[in-house]
């Protein structure tokens, strides 16, 4: 499902003008990762993909719903957004009625909602777990259930808030491995994040925001490998890229694989 | 959404320079001859001539009295006909309403100490709107009040709002699982399960990193603390407390030697 935002400007009441007329296309099936620094607008802008905020001005469009005319609820039908704290969204007594409870919520069938969490629930490694309460588990797989629970609406367009953070090495390759495996089912991921060695493995297209502007927009590639704009935004690209720079390799290289094969 | 849950208006005046205590002490003065005194004039006095004037030296005029018209007016207007109806006192009745009769004495009786409310509370609001509840605060503990009392004060006021704002965020992470928040009363009340079991468990674990952290910094330490912040306490504030306390006692003297 596409997601298309015209010239969309956003002041907070308390008068921060937080983005200051953006406009994209988001693509069906793109995976993308969009970065900055610290109050570039990074969260006020995706909180308007599902309604949580509405355009001052300007426009967003999920598929053919403009989205300042649904209510949230019905916007999670289309977008799915993990927040970035698991415990301010677990509620449950055990992690299987905490996985259902969104595709419940959004009125699918009994044997349709045990199908979605039995998936949501060996994507996000959580099969052992079904019975435990969320808050007996390591924060790590919390993280795990938060995301569960919002892989099991099967939402055409999911959003990730700062996944990785706080997380170790295991739990960022099993939050990369779920990416790929949503993005196999071709939907759209949109993830914030300052983690840009995993922004530059796992993301095809990257957006870098400033000030509530778009600074940059296009393949990781080519965003990760412009240090002097990206600088800007207070982001450093990856370390390889800056060894490869430094190295004198003629192209960008933004992870491992291509590094090797420039080196060769 | 507020930000803080203090009346503080951050402003330059004679009162906000005033050294937190002296400004209690006077809050204190206000109270004690409006309810002590022997002359019935004495709280109308200071709740129409007084007060006024303090919340203008203060640089706070247009805060209070948007305060009094909101909250003290008709707050005193509710206890006014309550007694002025209900008391008993007085043979010679004066207005009459169904069998509600208001005798010249009830009304005198109620118009006084209507005006001792409008002088108490009136007193502390232009005390609260010009003293900052922390400077309040390490004033006492520099003096002696237990660091444990300050914190629970300071603490409560704090936590309020940082309390509502992850209520708000909570609310938004469940309304993005579809959870419907607008309707009847059953589909509201429902919605709230899903928020109480985050904010609750999320607010314990927040007491106990916020006690963890001040204990990191020698909160119940016994030595003496320094502080960062020094609060002003000029010979100006010492005359005016040697004055307040000379007016307290007087009027708390005045009362029994009248009695």
């Amino acid at each position: 499902m596409k997601i298309s935002i015209n010239d969309l400007r956003f002041t907070y009441p308390a008068g921060v003008e937080a983005l200051r007329g953006i406009s994209l296309e988001i693509n069906p099936g793109e995976q993308v990762a969009i970065v900055g620094q610290n109050g570039a607008g990074k969260t006020t802008l995706v909180r308007h993909f599902n309604g949580l905020l509405r355009p001052s001005s300007g426009s967003v469009w999920v598929g053919d719903w403009d989205t300042s005319k649904y209510s949230v609820a019905k916007l999670a039908s289309r977008v799915g957004y993990v927040f970035q704290n698991p415990d301010e969204q677990l509620f449950s007594r055990d992690v299987l009625t905490e996985v259902a409870f969104g595709p419940k919520n959004l009125g699918y069938k009994k044997n349709k909602v045990d199908e979605l969490v039995g998936c949501a629930l060996a994507l996000t490694e959580l099969n052992d777990k079904t019975e435990t309460n969320p808050y007996d588990l390591s924060p790590t797989w919390r993280k795990m259930v938060a995301l569960a629970s919002i892989i099991a609406m099967d939402t055409p367009i999911v959003i990730f808030d700062e996944p990785t953070t706080g997380q170790d090495a295991v739990n960022i390759a099993r939050i990369a491995n779920v990416i790929a495996e949503i993005k196999k089912e071709g939907k759209t991921v949109i993830t914030i994040t300052h983690d840009i060695d995993f922004c530059a493995e796992n993301f095809e297209r990257v957006i870098a925001l400033s000030n509530g502007e778009v600074l940059l927009d296009g393949e990781a590639h080519d965003v990760l490998g412009r240090e002097e704009i990206l600088a800007k935004t207070y982001v450093d690209p990856p370390q390889l890229t800056r060894l490869g720079k430094a190295l004198g390799l003629k192209e960008t290289v933004i992870n491992q694989e291509e590094f090797l094969n420039a080196l060769k | 959404m507020r930000e803080r849950l203090s009346f503080h208006i951050k402003r330059d005046s004679a009162l906000h320079r005033l050294n937190p205590l002296t400004k209690l002490l006077l809050v204190l003065a206000l109270i004690l001859s409006a309810f002590l005194t022997p002359f019935y004039w004495t709280p109308h006095i200071l709740a129409i001539l007084v007060i006024p004037i303090l919340s203008v030296i203060g640089r706070v005029g247009r805060e209070y009295l948007s305060t009094a018209f909101r909250l003290i007016l008709p707050a005193a207007t509710f206890l006014f006909l309550m007694q002025a109806f209900f008391h008993p006192i007085g043979k010679e009745i004066i207005f009459a309403f169904y069998f509600l009769d208001m005798t010249l004495e009830s009304l005198m009786f109620a118009f006084g100490n209507a005006m001792r409310i409008v002088v108490m509370v009136s007193a502390f609001t232009i005390f609260l709107l010009t003293t900052h509840p922390s400077e309040l605060m390490s004033d006492l503990s520099r003096r002696g009040l237990p660091g444990q009392f300050a914190y629970v004060i300071i603490s409560t006021l704090q936590i309020l709002p940082q309390v509502q704002a992850k209520a708000q965020t909570i609310i938004s992470a469940q309304r993005s699982r579809g959870l419907e928040t607008e309707g009847g009363f059953f589909k509201r009340a429902g919605a709230l399960i899903p928020l109480i079991g985050p904010l609750v468990f999320g607010s314990l674990v927040e007491v106990e990193e916020r006690a963890i952290a001040i204990e990191a910094r020698g909160f119940t330490s016994k030595h003496v603390k320094t502080s960062l912040h020094e609060i002003p306490d000029t010979p100006t504030d010492i005359f005016l407390r040697w004055f307040l306390t000379t007016l307290i006692a007087a009027s708390i003297g005045l009362k029994l030697w009248l009695s």
